[in-house]
């Protein structure tokens, strides 16, 4: 009736004649209808679960494991099944049920784990989760699906610290690169070369020699991976090479600014080893990937950490931001994310260099003059873009 | 029916897991270790009582890291370690041992009790835990009370 109404008011209205009034209307009728639940069924529903729950509940503990785990497993197998027939008779939501479909294999594996008293530090659970959710999101390509796989990718980076050994951490990038290279859209592609990343992290833990510089190697070693994708997911992830590398260099100069003391995790080869692979990096983006060649500022860092002042560090974090600005801008390329870098690199050198060397007064004093000056380069951005505009 | 390949595989794999478990009991020996608690709890995992085992010594040859060990049963019945190295060996136990410490193996550090039961079992202090080693090296915690005498 809704639609009938609507179409009458559009024909009144002259925006569509009889005949095309007609045959919308005949389109529609032949539409599948969505099958509605009814709410007594619903509620009926709802009370029926709460009624079975309360009652696992009360005998939860007098309970053999293996009858525990068989309870859980059949809640999955109900799940699975609304899921299957939702999506089979179009009612209700599928997904959501095959979600709580596999929380529950989750919950399995957690009783499981209860009933055996395995270890805690058992990284199972994670590793069970993680491949479920990424062969369910490859199955029905549902994001909801890549963003359980990268939370439990994420959970099983930290929650393996102590156990992760070099057989699982190639596992763990044999599975986030087979997921990077398979997913077709962007955000699970993002999520697995995040992960990719993350793991790059975990040779701290991995490996004997201490280094500073694990998260500029990983970013470097991940380059040569868009050279191995087709160019249309090297452009979904490109980005974020360029984000990491900018937060990497603020975080590195928080760090030494923060900290007047030598790192004991750095040596002068593996800075010289960095800044090597730093020119292979600016050479090979220059050549193939020109957008994001800026990453390879990242390759000075390891020598101007030995820097105890942080200022050539600083002086590196400067150039390059305004470089960035200065190219873009010529290049008439959006603007917006480097200010807002900018901006965060200028609070950054501020609180770094003028907290503990200045009195307040005069803090506040140039903290107001920053920002004045940082208000003034945006509005004469922004004048400048109009002007061109126009 | 494609869509219950999922909820298959996974079943197989919890039923796996809990296979392997139950056949270190039908092929494995019991042993009892002599036991002392602290009791955490884990509002994720429920409650549990954390373990470690006074008989569980090693000799001075013994180099912190893994080590692999066996057991036997004592003189009074409790079980103490038989063979112990730091190079795996059949039918071994994977544990760790840091100096100053005593040897733990995953599987042996926590029991996870009854809602309620943790704090009774460590004001008893003195604890006993059925174990099934199987033959290959795995455990298996099967129950956990309270120790008469020493």
């Amino acid at each position: 009736m809704e639609l009938h109404d609507k179409l009458k008011n559009w024909q009144q209205a002259g925006l569509i004649d009889q005949l095309t009034a007609e045959q919308i209307s005949a389109f529609e009728r032949k539409q599948p209808k969505k099958t509605k639940l009814p709410l007594l069924l619903i509620i009926g529903l709802i009370f029926f679960s709460l009624a079975v729950f309360s009652f696992i509940a009360a005998n939860w503990q007098a309970m053999p494991a293996g009858l525990k785990i068989g309870l859980v497993l059949l809640l999955m197998w109900l799940f699975y099944t609304i899921a299957h027939f939702a999506e089979r008779k179009n009612f209700g939501w599928p997904h959501p049920f095959r979600l709580i479909g596999l929380a529950m294999f989750g919950a399995a594996i957690i009783v499981t784990i209860q009933a055996f008293h395995l270890a805690l530090s058992t990284p199972v659970l994670a590793w069970a989760l993680f491949i479920a959710a990424i062969l369910h999101y490859f199955y029905w390509q549902r994001l909801a699906y890549a963003v359980v796989a990268f939370a439990f990718g994420i959970r099983l980076l930290f929650s393996s610290i102590e156990t992760l050994g070099w057989i699982q951490w190639l596992v763990f990038i044999a599975v986030a690169l087979a997921w990077f290279y398979f997913s077709k859209s962007k955000l699970p592609a993002v999520f697995s070369w995040l992960l990719l990343f993350g793991s790059g992290l975990m040779l701290w833990t991995l490996v004997e020699h201490e280094s500073a510089l694990w998260p500029i190697w990983t970013l470097f070693a991940l380059v040569p991976l868009l050279a191995a994708v087709p160019k249309e997911k090297a452009d979904m992830v490109r980005p974020y090479y360029l984000l990491l590398a900018g937060l990497q260099l603020l975080v590195y100069l928080s760090i030494r600014g923060a900290v007047q003391t030598p790192f004991d995790s750095l040596d002068g080869t593996e800075s010289l080893l960095l800044l090597a692979a730093g020119i292979g990096i600016a050479a090979l983006c220059y050549i193939r990937f020109r957008s994001i060649t800026w990453i390879a500022v990242l390759g000075l860092v390891g020598i101007l950490l030995l820097d105890e002042t942080a200022i050539g560090l600083a002086i590196v974090v400067e150039v390059a931001i305004l470089g960035f600005l200065f190219i873009a801008n010529r290049e008439d390329r959006p603007l917006a994310l480097g200010f807002v870098y900018f901006i965060l690199a200028q609070f950054v050198l501020y609180f770094i260099f003028a907290w503990e060397r200045l009195d307040m007064s005069l803090f506040f004093l140039l903290g107001a003059i920053l920002l004045f000056a940082l208000s003034g380069l945006a509005w004469w951005f922004n004048r400048r873009k109009a002007g061109a505009a126009s | 029916m494609k869509s219950f390949l999922f909820p298959a595989i996974q079943t197989i794999f919890i039923l796996l897991i809990a296979a392997s478990f139950y056949a270190t009991s039908w092929f494995g020996e019991e042993y009892v270790l002599r036991a002392e608690p602290y009791d955490p709890f884990d509002p994720f995992l429920g409650e549990y009582v954390l373990l470690q085992y006074p008989d569980l010594k090693p000799g001075e040859e013994v180099q912190t890291g893994d080590v692999f060990f066996t057991l036997t049963r004592g003189d009074d019945g409790y079980a103490v370690i038989d063979r112990i190295d730091n190079e795996p060996f059949f039918g071994a136990i994977r544990g760790s041992y840091y100096r100053g410490e005593l040897v733990t193996a995953p599987g042996l550090d926590q029991y996870y009790v009854e809602q309620g039961t943790g704090p009774g079992l460590e004001e008893a202090e003195k604890l006993a835990l059925t174990i099934d080693v199987s033959p290959w090296g795995t455990l298996r915690p099967t129950f956990l009370e309270a120790r008469e005498g020493n």
